[in-house]
């Protein structure tokens, strides 16, 4: 577990970093480095200049818009995105996502641009982030460039980001009136591998009006499962009526099989996890019936 | 209330200090070792340096099983930095004999080098060593050996691996079987024909896991051409035995074959099993002229380093009466070793020191099959042997419980050995020393409140969707072994009794010197090693010096020598006592000249010889060291001849050479009891595992140190929680381990982790030099409760836990096994009794 020889950089501005990534074969970003350095060790990928972004100030701020709206810095990590005060009050759950990512070392260094940007499918923040409608800010020499996160995990470690780009900041709108989330997770241990997933949104008053359920680690990228989506849909915020409506998950998903579980089981834990994240989106919500 | 809960009266608190137990052991005195520890001073191998040393990496095999058919270095070589590497051919030109196997043959007949020459036999293999300038370049090199494999069926079921028509690992013994024989005790089919009830047990099987040491295996090893001597700094934690396997192979006289360690980041027995590694480094130093310095990565350790045993149990009986007496079981156990014999096939009869557990059975025969899979060889990790089959015992008495409808709790204590039946002889006539199982297990009931729990099951009811389980485990730690158990495995072993040594010293100025034939790896050696002496010789622990460490020129040792098997409190500490005694004897002779008095009228107190009854006349330890050392012309020509200061004691065991043929013998000294008791929630829809309350109660007579003591007890319990939930070692089909970094084999950590309740019992062994009894590995008695507690979580129609290891996906198919209609795993013969 050893790093071959790289070139290493720290640009002092993103322009500057953009500008390495794009004039230089083989530049990678380098952020908190808790993957792409074990992907180095293990050799798995060869890289000829690591552009370090993980100091740039522009990157690593939390704000609040007056409109409720959140904006993370790809820079911020674990740790300060769960003390964030502004992200404490607009997303609770998402400030909880962060702050149970692994150990408090990791938490130290991992940021929440990396997290999203290797886009292993066990990850903890991609699915909040689709749950939460959140928009992720790509810059490139040419500018800005908006992608829901609905769209922004493409696949196993790939995701919309091209080539000389730089994923900037994410916004995280605010929660609806009456909506709340969740996130639900069943993995080996406190702290280790996760077999399944799920991060939800919901608004429901008494009855469920909207309701976005995602699901990770049992496809390359986690997606909206909007078939569960659709029967949660003004039914009763209860939780038969939720359990009921996670029963149409099931064929439909081809999971991963591995030395930690079956496909079979990740399947049926599937729909356990996304009953639970939405029980405690209609909790947080205070829309439960009765 | 202490820190952990335990409220005054559950707990025993060790005997008020008296004469003859001392003014020192027993209490938690701080520990020595700490100070260089947590400030980053203590002395690791890696901390080792030496001039002119290569950095050492092996090249391993990708491949399970298959032969090499070509070997090419010469791209590493070429590579800028590299000194020399070492081919498995080449090693063995250089070997003077393959490693000595304890096996009788035919599986005696393996050949075993520092090296694999011709085929490869597990994912892992080492099949060549380079050395280089550096960690990395070494690494790159090893890279760019090239092997050409012709790939062979891989076999790494235990017991397929027997079939007459298996791939067979070594061809020279004609089958995978490393060791086959029938332990029959007692009458058991006598105990079955007259059983009211009959209890089948289809399979059992316990897991494969180790105890991943936070300090991989390590060494620096130097073949030096100018004292021609092998100079090994590692973290080996046997090095006598080390040296005796690879001595002979490398023709290195055991006197020039020199052994050191330090500091050690844990071992667990694990560290038993670097030998054939420190062999090949051996080579290499001597091949390359040079200092050969080697730090497993963690990759290598979890795929070669050597794995806990794995274990089957195949068509178990067990005998019962209508009143809950067992009488006995049979059982087919196949044991799986692993690709080469380390240490095995010991552990063939080593389970057997407790064959009955903690149970009062008469009647046991276990047909007993160990083999050899294209697996990483096992070594002998905590509880060695003997949880597995402690693992089996439980399951057996929860199921028969389960099945004929006793209370567990109940059946156990019906069965147990009794207070009153101490010292008792086993089938096997291995001989408990002392204990008190009942109140033991009363006591770990009363910590986790087990009668609200049993309420909260009640009323929990179906449909909440959690499910309550209460769990037992009670093991037994068998301490010093009788090596000569050795001889039931192969009669032609000469080996019997066991053994530690101590030195003692007075130093020149009247300081007192400590060095121990042991390598402890966190055990706290030189803690309580001071406390012995400083009660013997009326000073504080703090006036005695412990070497830290093992250096065999230095050190005194016997064969024995090392820190595995729970034995530290009775051997070494007995040979310590044994030489401070010694030593007392002198200075107190010597004082008595000084002093013109009787030996008789001397007390040794305080740092100074004094005459009773006349403070006034008195002679400190300086005044005595002065006349021996610098000032002998005092003393008469006979006690200058006889009288050294310097006290060397070896403490021997009362141990007879065991039976081969009856399989008999008194196999260890002494018995510390581990009895746990905990409750789990288990999530039906998920089958995840929640820990509610947790409580170990132990036995180990005697403690020198009760804090040093309940921090090993934490350890065990840890170490069995992680074993019973998360971690496994697995090989798919083709022999590729599963797990082969943290990222797959999930250790346990804190946050995994229950808070512990742990309290005492002390029952001192009648058997040792001071009551005290071996405990560091535990029983594996946390691995049962958990098991039983998911057991009594489950319904009457749901499938007996079978499996030592209980993944959240297991839990969940046990939870709706009953609903599915799998097989239970289990039948009921009852006889008739108008019969
Ligand atoms: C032992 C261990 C266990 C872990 N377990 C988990 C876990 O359970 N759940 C979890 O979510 N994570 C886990 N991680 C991964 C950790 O969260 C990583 O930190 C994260 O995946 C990447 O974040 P990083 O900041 O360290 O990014 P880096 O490792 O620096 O980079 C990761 C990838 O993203 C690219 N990248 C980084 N930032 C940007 C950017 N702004 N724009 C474009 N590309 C970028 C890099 O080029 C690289 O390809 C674990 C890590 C370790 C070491």
């Amino acid at each position: 577990m050893l790093l071959e020889s790289v070139a290493y950089a720290r640009p002092e501005t993103v322009d500057q970093a953009l500008e390495m990534l794009s004039s230089t074969d083989g530049a990678a970003p380098l952020a908190g480095g808790q993957s792409l350095i074990n992907v180095l060790k293990h050799r798995v990928a060869s890289i000829e200049l690591l552009v370090d972004i993980s100091r740039l100030e522009e990157l690593r701020t939390v704000q609040d818009r007056p409109d409720g709206t959140l904006e993370i810095g790809a820079c911020v990590t674990y740790d300060e995105l769960e003390h964030s005060e502004p992200a404490r009050a607009a997303h609770a759950v998402l400030a909880d996502v962060a702050g149970h990512i692994e150990d408090q070392q990791i938490r130290n260094r991992g940021t929440v641009g990396g997290n999203c940007c290797l886009s292993d499918p066990t990850n903890n923040l991609p699915p909040i982030l689709v749950a939460l409608g959140a928009t992720m800010n790509i810059q490139s020499a040419g500018g800005v460039r908006e992608v829901p996160a609905e769209e922004f995990f493409e696949g196993y470690f790939t995701t919309a980001v091209g080539e000389g780009e730089l994923l900037r900041s994410i916004t995280v709108p605010p929660l609806p009136a009456g909506g709340g989330a969740g996130y639900s997770t069943v993995a080996v241990g406190a702290d280790s591998k996760a077999l399944v997933r799920a991060a939800a949104m919901v608004r429901a008053d008494g009855q469920i009006e909207d309701a976005r359920v995602v699901l990770a680690c049992v496809a390359p990228a986690p997606f909206r499962h909007t078939g569960m989506e659709g029967a949660l849909r003004g039914s009763e915020a209860t939780a038969a009526a939720v359990r009921e409506a996670s029963l149409v998950i099931g064929e439909d998903l081809s999971p991963p099989g591995d030395v930690h579980a079956s496909a079979d089981y990740r399947r049926e834990m599937a729909r356990v996890v996304a009953r639970r994240s939405v029980w405690q989106a209609i909790e947080q919500g205070g829309g439960r019936r009765g | 209330m202490t820190p952990n809960g335990v409220t005054a009266e559950t707990v025993t608190r060790p005997a008020e200090p008296t004469e003859e137990v001392g003014q020192w052991a027993g209490q938690s005195v701080p520990r020595v070792e700490d100070r260089r520890l947590v400030q980053g001073q203590g002395e690791f191998t890696d901390d080792v340096w030496m001039h002119r040393q290569g950095y050492a990496h092996f090249v391993r095999s990708p491949l399970a099983h298959a032969k090499i058919t070509s070997l090419d270095v010469s791209r590493a070589l070429a590579l800028d930095g590299v000194f020399t590497v070492l081919t498995g051919e080449e090693a063995r030109e250089m070997c003077s004999l393959p490693f000595f196997q304890i096996a009788p043959e035919p599986a005696g007949k393996i050949e075993e080098w520092p090296l694999a020459v011709d085929k490869v036999r597990y994912h892992g293999d080492a099949v060549a060593v380079v050395l280089a300038e550096t960690r990395e370049i070494a690494r790159d090199a090893a890279g760019l050996v090239e092997v050409d494999y012709e790939p062979l069926p891989a076999i790494v079921d235990t017991v397929r691996s027997a079939d007459p028509d298996a791939p067979v690992l070594h061809e020279q013994v004609g089958s995978n079987v490393a060791w086959k024989g029938t332990y029959d005790w007692g009458d058991i089919d006598w105990a079955l024909q007259n059983a009211d009830n009959v209890v089948k047990i289809d399979r059992l099987h316990f897991h494969r896991f180790s105890s991943t040491p936070l300090e991989c295996n390590a060494a620096v090893v130097h073949w030096d051409p100018g004292t021609d001597t092998v100079n090994v700094r590692s973290n080996n934690q046997m090095p006598m035995f080390a040296s005796m396997v690879i001595g002979p192979t490398l023709g290195v006289a055991s006197n020039r074959l020199i052994f050191a360690s330090q500091d050690i980041g844990g071992a667990f027995g694990v560290k038993i099993g670097s030998y054939p590694q420190i062999a090949a480094l051996a080579l290499l130093s001597r091949k390359a002229g040079r200092p050969a310095k080697w730090t497993e990565y963690r990759t290598d350790h979890m795929l070669s380093a050597g794995q806990g045993n794995e274990r089957v149990f195949l068509d178990t009986e067990v005998a019962v009466l209508k009143d809950g007496s067992i009488l006995g079981f049979k059982t087919r156990a196949f044991d799986d070793a692993g690709a080469y014999l380390h240490y095995e096939p010991l552990g063939a009869v080593i389970w057997s020191q407790v064959c009955c557990g903690c149970y009062k059975l008469k009647h046991i025969r276990v047909d007993y099959t160990e083999t050899l899979t294209n697996k990483c060889p096992t070594i002998p990790n905590r509880g060695y042997s003997r949880l597995q089959h402690l693992w089996f015992l439980e399951r057996m008495i929860d199921i028969v419980a389960r099945e004929l409808g006793f209370d567990p709790v109940e059946l156990r204590k019906r069965n147990y050995v009794q207070p009153g039946d101490y010292p008792y002889e086993t089938p096997n006539g291995c001989v408990y020393d002392s204990g008190d199982l009942p109140r033991s297990l009363d006591m770990a009931l009363d910590l986790i409140g087990a009668e609200r729990w049993r309420e909260r099951q009640r009323a929990l009811g179906t449909g909440s969707g959690k499910r309550i389980g209460i769990g037992i485990g009670s093991t037994l730690d068998s301490g010093t072994n009788n090596f000569g158990q050795a001889r039931i495995i192969n009669p032609q072993l000469p080996f019997s009794g066991n053994g530690e040594a101590a030195y003692v010293k007075l130093d020149l100025y009247g300081e007192i010197n400590v060095n121990l034939g042991t390598t402890p790896q966190g055990q706290s050696h030189e803690t309580t090693a001071a406390q012995v002496v400083a009660d013997v010789l009326g000073v504080k622990p703090r006036d005695v010096h412990v070497t830290a460490g093992f250096n065999q020129q230095q050190n005194t040792y016997v064969a024995f020598s090392g820190t595995y098997a729970s034995q530290f409190a009775v051997t070494g500490l007995g040979a310590v006592k044994g030489a401070a005694e010694r030593l007392r004897e002198e200075i107190i002779e010597l004082g008595a000249y000084a002093l013109e008095a009787q030996p008789e009228e001397i007390e040794l107190r305080d740092g100074a010889c004094t005459v009773r009854d006349d403070p006034e006349r008195m002679i400190p330890l300086i005044g005595i060291a002065n006349i021996v050392y610098s000032n002998n012309a005092v003393l008469t020509p006979e006690m200058r001849d006889r009288l050294s200061l310097n006290a060397r004691y070896v403490y021997t065991p009362p141990f007879h050479v065991p039976d081969p043929e009856a399989k008999t013998g008194n196999l260890t000294l002494t018995y510390a009891s581990q009895i746990h008791a905990c409750v789990v929630e288990l999530d039906e829809e998920s089958g995840e595992v929640e820990i509610l309350d947790y409580a170990a109660v132990d036995d180990c007579g005697t403690r020198i140190h009760p804090q040093i003591v309940e921090g090993q007890v934490h350890g065990a319990t840890a170490l069995g929680i992680g074993a019973a939930l998360y971690e496994a070692f697995e090989y798919d089909e083709q022999g590729q381990l599963q797990q082969a970094s943290f990222y797959d084999y999930h250790a346990i950590t804190s946050l995994d982790a229950p808070d512990i309740k742990v309290a005492d019992i002390e029952s001192p062994s009648p058997f040792t030099l001071n009551g005290a009894k071996g405990m560091g590995e535990g029983g594996g008695a946390p691995l049962h409760a958990i098991c039983s507690a998911i057991q009594d979580a489950l319904g009457p129609d749901d499938a007996v836990v079978s499996e030592s290891h209980n993944t959240s996906e297991r839990v969940w198919r046990l939870v709706h096994s009953g609903e599915r209609g799998d097989p239970r795993g289990v039948t009921v013969s009852t006889r008739d009794s108008s019969e």
